[in-house]
């Protein structure tokens, strides 16, 4: 089933092409759930909150757009509000959580088990990059997210967004600066940030 | 130097390969030349490149391969709850109407689900497996093992109340017209329609007049719902569940399995009664 397929599907509201779809980009809106909640349970949640919205709203979806960009608004925007109702800080995931799931080897795509000092190591990076990006914003981390990980280049993103560009590259330009502060431990070089001659 | 101007933000662009040529130039000759800016575009790359080692906690295969029946379930418990219960203003009930169809064919199927635990699981005796609780009551594990026309019938009671089930649970106040698959109800009524007689035939013994009866009204049913206008026809459901209700066919259907499992029962759940206790979403 080709993605046209799929939107017709959909406009018709045939089960097949909704099951089709979710199988599809599942991973996609779960994973920038993840990334924007920081724990597995709001993902999840998060994640059936964009297909139901994708269900009952299908009617709304322009034709001829990307079906992907528009999962990736749905998804930014239901985050949002999940976060907001919420109403607390979303909740990285936990270091235990991190370290015990790098433990059963099932937690983490690719398994390091051979070598106990690499994976002890691989670990432990997992952890600082976790910890950095709680510093991160949602809303910082989804620009930085779709542009480091999907690749998404910055007018695509305020376009998916919904965002002008103008506040997707600052949404960009705080986490980077926010991630190389806790990671490379860089204190702004003197001089750089204010302009000298 | 006047290129020390070259601020953190063009050294990201730059690192996205986001800024354009010309800049891009200006950039690396000034970093060939200027070791402050070298500097912090090295530490600026370093945590970009540590950023690409990020790996994603996996859920794992079963977590993907349960997602849509979490999904679907969720998706027909929140159907349940705001078919059954719509805002004064109907409009929540609006947003839910557009809700999938297979979710009220669900509905029904979990109705019948617990109607056969009910029903199936403790009043009809299974060959050589007494009913847990009406065995002690004593007469329906004596009762032999249903001959092949009466279980071909029992399968064609099922299957027609479960269609039933759908048209019932159906409310055109509260629901769209596309919640109900009328198209797929037509097409297993036809299916049923092409068993009927045979099935009929088949109960010819004299204890088998009022199965064959049930059967008979069943079929009119059918030819009823097969014999739908194409499209929406509501006027026709609503004629279909009219029918239903006037034959008392639930109750018939039930009479039937109580009598002959030989012993009095509770009553299965009303059509559409089920899922309002079960708020949980799995
Ligand atoms: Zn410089």
């Amino acid at each position: 089933m080709d993605e046209s397929a799929i939107i017709e599907g959909m406009a018709r509201g045939e089960e097949r092409a909704f099951r089709e779809l979710v199988e599809r980009y599942k991973k996609k809106v779960y994973y920038l759930s993840l990334d924007m909640a920081g724990n597995p349970v709001d993902a999840e949640d998060i994640s059936q909150e964009v297909f139901l919205k994708v269900y009952r709203s299908f009617a709304t979806f322009r034709r001829g757009a990307k079906l992907g960009s528009w999962l990736y608004r749905v998804t930014y925007n239901a985050a949002i509000d999940h976060l907001r109702r919420k109403g607390a800080a979303p909740e990285p995931v936990a270091d235990e959580v991190l370290e015990l799931r790098s433990q059963d080897g099932a937690g983490l795509p690719r398994s390091r088990a051979a070598d106990p000092v690499a994976a002890a190591e691989e670990s432990e990076l997992q952890a600082r990059i976790a910890k950095a990006l709680e510093k991160v914003s949602p809303q910082e981390r989804a620009v930085f997210l779709l542009r480091h990980n999907e690749d998404l280049m910055l007018k695509d993103i305020a376009e998916t967004l919904g965002l002008s560009i103008g506040s997707v590259k600052s949404y960009l330009f705080r986490a980077v600066r926010k991630l190389q502060k806790e990671l490379c431990g860089a204190a702004p070089v003197a001089g750089l940030e204010a302009p000298h001659e | 130097m006047n290129d020390c101007r070259m601020t953190k933000e063009r050294m990201i662009l730059a690192l996205y390969g986001e800024l354009d040529p010309a800049e891009k130039e200006r950039l690396d000759a000034h970093l060939r030349s200027c070791p402050d800016c070298a500097s912090e575009y090295a530490s600026l790359e370093a945590a970009l490149r540590l950023m690409d080692r990020r790996e994603r906690p996996d859920p794992g295969p079963a977590f993907w391969e349960g997602y849509w029946d979490r999904l679907s379930k969720r998706m027909l418990w929140e159907s349940i709850e705001n078919g059954r219960r719509p805002s004064p203003a109907g409009r929540l009930a609006r947003a839910f109407s557009r809700l999938p169809r297979w979710s009220l064919q669900a509905a029904a199927a979990a109705a019948l689900l617990l109607v056969g635990i009910l029903v199936g699981g403790r009043l009809i005796p299974r060959p050589g497996a007494p009913g847990p609780e009406t065995a002690a009551a004593g007469p329906s594990s004596a009762i032999a093992a249903p001959s092949p026309a009466v279980v071909q019938a029992e399968n064609f009671i099922d299957r027609s109340k479960v269609l039933l089930l759908g048209l019932v649970n159906f409310d055109p106040a509260v629901e769209d017209a596309y919640a109900l698959d009328l198209a797929r109800t037509k097409a297993v009524s036809r299916e049923l329609l092409t068993e009927a007689a045979d099935v009929r035939r088949g109960l010819s013994q004299p204890g088998q007049r009022r199965l064959r009866d049930l059967v008979a009204e069943l079929e009119v049913i059918m030819l009823q719902i097969a014999n739908l206008e194409s499209g929406q026809d509501l006027e026709g459901v609503e004629l279909v569940k009219q029918g239903v209700d006037s034959k008392s066919l639930f109750l018939k259907i039930d009479l039937d399995r109580m009598s002959r499992a030989g012993g009095g029962a509770a009553l299965p759940p009303a059509p559409g009664g089920v899922g309002s206790s079960n708020k949980s979403r799995v």
